[in-house]
């Protein structure tokens, strides 16, 4: 599909928080592209403002200031209800604490964007098994979330991410909560997705999980401090 | 499509705070069952009533001597004292159409071998049996000679024969009243308790015996009277009560009721316990409204973060909020269910019980009609929307990025 617009857009984009009379400049002027495929870490340390430029990049939140395009169309000026299908359709949202539902099995929670997007109940399951097939889960389908592990957990949830076919996975510090070879896992899943073409955006603070993306954007105080192309590709991606 | 699997969620999440909600649910189940009990309540005790009321006879008038004021009597002093013999036969020559039936109630000493009470007799005439629709089973009622001659004899209701006498006949026997020697003539068919007389204990003499005899005064206590043609009871309670005035001169200290004021009075009052009960229980079901909205507020603030990750997969507001309004809604109609139980066996249990407590009243029953049931249900699940409604919209509101980051 080549198209002549980036796939994200941003442009002096700025987010200020209002809590009374203090106003937090949280993103401050950021300007950048990522093209459709790309497999990018963002990286900064606490506080610089990660998890609000992801907010705003999967739409859950607008710029205060600048202009956001996503997929050659301005955010700013949608209504909740047509952000609220983007995120449906477009985005596949992956969280630190995978914010799965409870007394719901993994099956029903990888419906569940199903469910919004309107599909039958025969439908939603079908897709739903065969994205928890694609994860390694075929077998924990009727697990409840408290009778999985963490890194099977983050598995349910990248299932959930990816059940509408979103043009954009975002996740937040997505190994921040696993031991090691858990959170190694998930990266591989993030490398595979990648090789099938997964744009993805990944928030981090840890320098080598960023080290395995394709790109880097770092941060600091709201603003980007680098933006580097990380050349050598990842050994699983031969 | 969507609108089972939030219904089948709702279930899901009430029943994993099933005290919880079983207490919240307490609120409406009271509500509902109050309002179905006590309308089936009310709904018995008119019917029980009016079936009272008409069982007396029908197309009667009261009439009966009115307490007067303080100044009415310094006023009237002296001209009347009220409804008296005269007035009873002044009454039958002028109304020859009409059956009038004259009372004179009298707490007597009665006593028969050994055993002996006090207990009320009531003075009145041949007439009374056939306007009251009451009998003598055994021997006969009064008659006219009787009245004439001021007889010593005395008619018995059912219960009172049996004290006295046991299974043994009345008839033939002699009963002490007052200081008086008197035969028993008759016993009663039996009757029961109508509007709060039972007519099994009642001793009939004849109306002269009560008056000369035991009261010594002409005065009568009241009368009653049967008009054949109910269309000219209006006019017939008119000129009585004129004809009575003018005896009376010019003094009006009589009362003249129809029996249908009596039923319209019944109507009234039972309208006052429908509004009053009705009230109550509408008070019980919203109190159990707020428990409902109070525990939906907690509600969504305890899945705060749920809503946040709904809204960010694709939850719509209108999602969000239908979600929340069907849990309450269905907190409120499985409550209400419960209470239309609840409701069913309380207003039963309290008919039975009323049925034994009160002597004569087996015959009342509490009466449950569909549309109370179906009142009260609509009620509740109005309450469920009306309650729901204020959390419901708090958590559509939410905002998905604060909410997702919500601890
Ligand atoms: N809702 C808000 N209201 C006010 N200030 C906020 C809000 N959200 C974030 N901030 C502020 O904006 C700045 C950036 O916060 P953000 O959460 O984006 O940081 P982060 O890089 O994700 O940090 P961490 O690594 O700890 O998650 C912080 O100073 C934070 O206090
Ligand atoms: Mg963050």
């Amino acid at each position: 599909m080549a198209q002549d617009f980036p796939l994200i857009k941003f442009e002096h984009v700025s987010k200020i928080y209002q809590t009374g009379e203090i106003a937090v400049r949280a993103l401050d002027d950021v300007s950048f592209t990522i093209h459709r495929g790309e497999f990018v870490a963002i990286i900064g340390q606490s506080g610089s403002g990660k998890t609000t430029l992801l907010d705003i990049l999967g739409c859950l939140n607008r710029p205060t200031e600048g202009e956001y395009q996503l997929n050659g169309q301005s955010i700013q000026t949608l209504s909740d209800h047509a952000l609220t299908t983007i995120r449906n359709q477009q985005i596949g949202f992956i969280f630190q604490t995978f914010q799965l539902l409870p007394r719901k099995t993994a099956l029903e929670n990888v419906q569940l964007p199903l469910l919004y997007a309107g599909l039958s109940r025969v439908d939603q399951r079908e897709r739903a098994l065969e994205l928890l097939t694609r994860v390694g889960l075929d077998n924990r389908t009727h697990h409840y979330t408290n009778q999985l592990s963490g890194g099977q957990q983050q598995r349910v949830a990248i299932a959930r991410a990816l059940a509408n076919k979103p043009d954009i996975v975002l996740a937040d510090e997505p190994t921040g909560n696993l031991d090691s070879q858990s959170g190694q896992d998930i990266l591989t899943m993030f490398h595979q997705l990648h090789a099938q073409g997964q744009t993805i955006i990944m928030i981090t603070h840890d320098q080598d999980i960023a080290s395995q993306a394709q790109r880097r954007i770092s941060v600091a105080d709201g603003k980007i401090v680098s933006d580097d192309q990380v050349m050598t590709s990842h050994p699983l991606m031969v | 499509m969507v609108l089972g699997s939030i219904i089948l969620d709702s279930f899901k999440n009430l029943s994993a705070n099933l005290l919880r909600s079983a207490l919240t649910m307490l609120g409406v189940i009271i509500g509902v069952a109050s309002v179905i009990s006590m309308i089936a309540i009310v709904e018995g005790g008119q019917i029980w009533l009016v079936s009272s009321i008409e069982r007396l006879g029908t197309n009667l008038l009261f009439v009966w001597t009115k307490s007067l004021t303080i100044e009415e009597q310094r006023m009237f002093q002296g001209r009347s004292t009220g409804l008296n013999y005269d007035d009873y036969q002044a009454i039958r020559q002028k109304f020859p159409q009409i059956t009038v039936v004259p009372r004179l109630e009298l707490d007597l000493q009665i006593k028969a071998g050994d055993r002996h009470f006090s207990g009320e007799v009531t003075g009145t005439s041949p007439e009374y049996s056939k306007a009251r629709n009451f009998r003598a089973a055994q021997g006969r009622f009064l008659l006219k000679e009787d009245i004439d001659e001021w007889k010593r004899i005395a008619v018995l209701g059912k219960e009172i024969a049996e004290r006295l006498f046991g299974s043994e006949s009345a008839i033939g026997k002699e009963v002490h009243i007052g200081n008086q020697r008197l035969t028993v003539v008759g016993v009663m068919q039996p009757k029961g308790i109508i509007y709060g007389s039972n007519y099994d204990e009642m001793i009939f003499v004849p109306i002269t015996t009560a008056l000369r005899r035991f009261q010594g005064t002409d005065k009568l206590r009241s009368m009653l009277i049967h008009v054949p043609q109910r269309e000219t009871m209006d006019r017939v309670m008119e000129q009585l009560h004129a004809f009575l005035i003018q005896r009376h001169d010019g003094v009006d200290d009589i009362r003249v009721r129809n029996q249908g004021d009596f039923l319209n009075a019944v109507d009234r009052t039972i309208w006052t316990f429908r509004i009053v009960l009705g009230g109550i229980a509408i008070v019980a079901l919203v109190v159990g409204g707020i428990g409902i909205m109070n525990i939906m507020l907690v509600t969504v603030t305890e899945r705060t973060r749920e809503i946040g990750l709904r809204k960010a997969i694709g939850a719509r507001r209108q999602d969000i909020l239908l979600q929340f309004l069907i849990e309450s809604v269905t907190l409120s109609v499985v409550g209400g269910l419960i209470g239309v139980f609840v409701g069913i066996g309380v207003a039963y249990g309290f008919g039975d019980f009323v049925a034994q407590a009160m002597p004569g009243g087996g015959d009342w029953g509490a009466v449950i009609r569909p549309s109370a049931i179906v009142i009260a249900f609509s009620f509740a699940m109005v309450v469920g929307v009306f309650f729901g409604l204020y959390p419901a919209i708090k958590a559509s509101k939410l905002d998905p990025a604060e909410a997702l980051r919500y601890q």
